[in-house]
């Protein structure tokens, strides 16, 4: 079975793309002088996969980026050699071999954060827990395949668990969410709650993916 | 180091990574300890910017001194300008995220005429005023460089100098001098009267232009203590030259995404449209020894699957061939691909060929420039129609099926017959596919692309009226038509919009500047993109300014006539241009460099009184 990373995506590396992402770990792999295999083909590139797309913008401390280690590089020089040639904001913590088939990833663990620089609405956390109790809540999501442009899901089957807590100027949503097949981005969830409580909309949101789980809730590697 | 603004603004904009900084390789110093703050700012997006090899240099120069932080800044496209303009976001250095408005020195590159109304955005959105005269404190000072510099007239008013040539060594000096102006609390005026005494500067404050009752150039008056003539700088010494091999890797795309290894500066050829061909004399190679070094190395630092050898006539490099094995050693079992851009087709021989197939095989393309022998003997491109058609034998032959053919039109001397000349070469190329293709069932491409022509100054064809639009029009109608029934052969021409008020900017004097704000007044930016490039604008900033675009374009110039770029020195004598305009109308060419020494003037350039080469 193939190597995996697991790495942070955070500050200015936020914005990468998921494509640009992965010709970067490509050079950086050349860069670190860290042997990887290659596509068959006529025209062969080296392989890496990552195991769940990223939206730009957001931050993550357990992305998993799947590769082909080759002789002469050892697992345990790969973080730091990787790290050393990787854009800011990219930090490879491990690598290994894996041992679980990526289908075993079932839930991501999200935090929010809504940003209330004038001072967050008291009435704010009741509706946001409000809305992640509903039955049922449908939510437009865009799609290239639908004629209309865009397709209904109801996000509140997508999201296994959830807590709200709150300061003075922010309100944290920690929710875990479903991976794949179908996966939920939390921007559904966002966007839910501004069309829903429109006077309760926040400045800004950060969303930031804490860690991937398995069916069982537990971390995933 | 990214504010709060920022991070708010760039999940609604496209491609946010441009805005970010923060890519591999980038310098990220310590403000405290920095001393002269410098933003390197392209005008154009990031893509074409990060593309620009002498932008890359100069990052470099300067960043390797502690005392200077130099960052980059592009312009951004539109739905990201509007949102920093709605959030009072001003222009700011990709590295810092500091705005640009607050920093020592502001250095524009400039490449191309279409860039300029750029250059306006983007002071604007620092929150400077345009005009060096209305910028009265000391600093930022804002400064150009690069090709457009040869004739900088039209953004004089905005720019408060202009450095002429290879920036490598002028801008730490024009920095240090900064820095002692800056620290002594010099006046403006009194730094750029002491600026102007730096070899390559120039101050367009210090010249006034006198217009004649009929609108014509009299004079360029210099004022009290500016030099009578302004020369470019050259690096002397290839092998000492500064070469980024530690440049920064983009985490976006960007044009041209590849490792760039430049070969030599100036070009042998003497081709007499061509303004880099001048400007760049005298030539000067980096050793194949250092190349292949540098080669390796930038590959090994970047992680770039793809080299490009980059010169103005690749194939003139004299020991291409055993460069090109070293490198392929390198490359070919890494799966790096090698590639040449420029390559003439008289000189793309069997040997060439072999090793740029080792790795990845790239699209072929040649500039004849003209249909005929005559019209290309006229404009000294040199290449003889037996030799093109012998390269596309080789290439064909090796199993290239698509070549793509260069073509200008409108060439001083051009006649029907070169127009429907480039018919004729192109079906040749295609007879040569049909009888040397070893496999004719996949087809062949061949893509024949007409520009306008653009007289530039500082060329032989500097005196030149470009041909009317009608008639531009009527010899692409000609082509066009002579072309319909190969159904093999491709025919592309360009819009003759952008050409036409290239002609007129390229050779353009102080007066356009009010155009050029005009036109940024009213929208204009950007204007080298289809998406925001209205032709309209300009034609009504022309005529809000009382100025007729075809007395810059379509106008032939005396012998006599003052030029606006009349105090700038490229080291080649007007004397020289003028006969090889004339040799141009007996339609006479002229060898190149190597085979001997036309007496351009460009030699007195290079102080160890050493040849060209």
């Amino acid at each position: 079975m193939a190597d995996r990373l697991l790495f942070t995506k955070a500050g200015r590396a936020r914005y990468i793309s998921h494509l640009d992402l992965m010709r970067t770990f490509q050079r950086a792999f050349a860069r670190a002088k860290i042997s990887i295999k290659h596509t068959e083909g006529f025209n062969p590139h080296p392989f890496v996969s990552i195991a769940l797309p990223l939206s730009v913008g957001y931050s993550s401390q357990c992305e998993i980026l799947e590769f082909g280690l080759l002789e002469g590089t050892s697992y345990e020089e790969v973080p730091a050699r990787l790290t050393a040639a990787m854009p800011e904001g990219i930090t490879v913590h491990d690598c290994y071999p894996a041992e679980r088939k990526l289908k075993e990833l079932c839930y991501v663990n999200y935090i929010m954060t809504f940003d209330y620089p004038e001072g967050r609405p008291q009435e704010s956390e009741p509706a946001m827990a409000a809305l992640l109790s509903r039955e049922r809540m449908a939510v437009r999501k865009k799609s290239n395949k639908a004629k209309a442009g865009f397709t209904e899901v109801d996000i509140i089957p997508l999201i296994r668990s959830w807590c709200i807590e709150c300061q003075s100027d922010t309100m944290m949503v920690d929710m875990v969410t479903s991976a794949q097949n179908p996966g939920l981005n939390p921007e559904l969830v966002r966007a839910a709650f501004c069309a829903e409580y429109p006077e309760y909309a926040p400045d800004f949101v950060t969303f930031h993916r804490r860690d991937v789980l398995d069916g069982e809730g537990k971390t995933f590697r | 180091m990214m504010n709060r603004t920022l991070e708010h603004i760039l999940p609604k904009v496209q491609k946010p990574a441009r805005y970010t900084g923060g890519e591999y390789n980038a310098v990220v110093k310590n403000k405290g300890e920095v001393d002269i703050r410098y933003a390197l700012c392209f005008p154009d997006t990031y893509e074409i910017g990060m593309s620009n090899l002498g932008c890359r240099i100069l990052y470099g120069v300067m960043n390797e001194r502690h005392d200077i932080w130099c960052e980059r800044c592009f312009a951004p496209w539109g739905d990201m300008e509007e949102e920093m303009r709605r959030e009072g976001l001003l222009l700011y250095g990709l590295e810092s995220g500091d705005p640009i408005a607050e920093f020592d020195i502001i250095g524009f590159s400039l490449g191309y005429e279409m860039a300029y109304t750029n250059v306006l955005n983007m002071l604007d959105l620092a929150g400077l005023p345009l005009r060096s005269a209305e910028r009265t404190d000391f600093f930022p000072l804002v400064v150009a460089g690069g090709t457009c510099c040869y004739n900088p007239e039209p953004l004089a008013p905005f720019v408060d100098f202009f450095v002429l040539g290879e920036g490598e060594e002028v801008t730490l000096e024009y920095i240090d001098l900064y820095r002692q102006a800056r620290d002594e609390g010099w006046s403006k005026e009194e730094f750029l009267l002491e600026a102007a005494r730096i070899e390559g500067i120039y101050v367009p404050s210090l010249y006034e232009p006198v217009y004649r009752p009929d609108g014509i150039l009299g004079e360029v008056k210099a004022l009290e203590g500016a030099p009578e003539m302004v020369g470019k700088r050259i690096i002397q010494d290839m092998d000492k030259a500064y070469f980024p091999v530690k440049t920064i890797i983009p985490s976006t795309e960007i044009v041209h995404d590849r490792v760039m290894l430049e070969l030599f500066r100036g070009c042998i050829r003497g081709c007499r449209f061509c303004q880099a061909g001048y400007v760049y004399r005298p030539v000067r190679s980096r050793s194949p020894e250092l190349l292949a070094q540098y080669g390796k190395a930038s590959c090994e630092d970047s992680g770039y699957q793809e080299m490009t050898l980059s010169s103005l006539s690749s194939t003139d490099y004299p020991e291409l061939l055993p460069l090109c094995d070293e490198l392929l050693d390198y490359c070919a079992p890494r799966d790096i691909g090698l590639s040449l851009p420029s390559l003439r087709a008289d000189t793309f021989s069997m040997s060439l060929m072999e090793r740029l197939q080792r790795v990845r095989r790239g699209g072929l393309t040649f500039a004849p420039e003209a249909g005929t022998q005559r019209l290309r003997d006229a404009i000294n491109k040199n290449l003889r129609e037996e030799d093109l058609l012998q390269s596309c034998r080789t290439a064909f032959a090796g199993g290239w099926s698509g070549v793509k053919l260069y073509f200008m039109l409108g060439l001083p001397t051009e006649t029907d017959e070169d127009v429907l000349g480039i018919a004729d070469l192109a079906r040749k190329v295609y007879f040569t596919w049909r009888e040397y293709s070893p496999n004719k069932a996949r087809g062949v491409r061949i893509t024949v692309s007409t520009s306008w022509f653009v007289p530039k100054p500082h060329t032989a064809f500097q005196w030149e009226g470009q041909i009317t639009a009608e008639e531009y029009q009527r010899r692409v109608s000609l082509l066009r038509d002579a072309l319909r029934r190969d159904k093999s052969i491709t025919y592309n021409w360009h819009d003759p919009q952008t050409s036409y008020l290239e002609a007129v900017l390229s050779r353009g004097d102080r007066r356009l500047a009010d155009v050029l704000e005009w036109v940024w007044e009213h929208g204009g930016k950007m204007d080298s993109w289809t998406e925001y490039f209205d032709y309209q604008r300009w034609l009504d900033g022309l005529a809000a300014c009382g100025l007729n675009g075809d007395f810059y374009a379509n106008r032939e110039r005396e012998r006599s006539e003052v030029f606006p770029w009349c105090r700038i020195d490229t080291g080649v004598d007007t004397g020289f241009l003028w006969h090889e305009r004339e040799l141009c109308y007996a339609s006479t060419s002229t060898p190149d460099c190597r085979t001997r020494c036309s007496g351009c003037g460009a030699n007195k350039l290079l102080t160890g009184g050493g040849r060209c080469g």
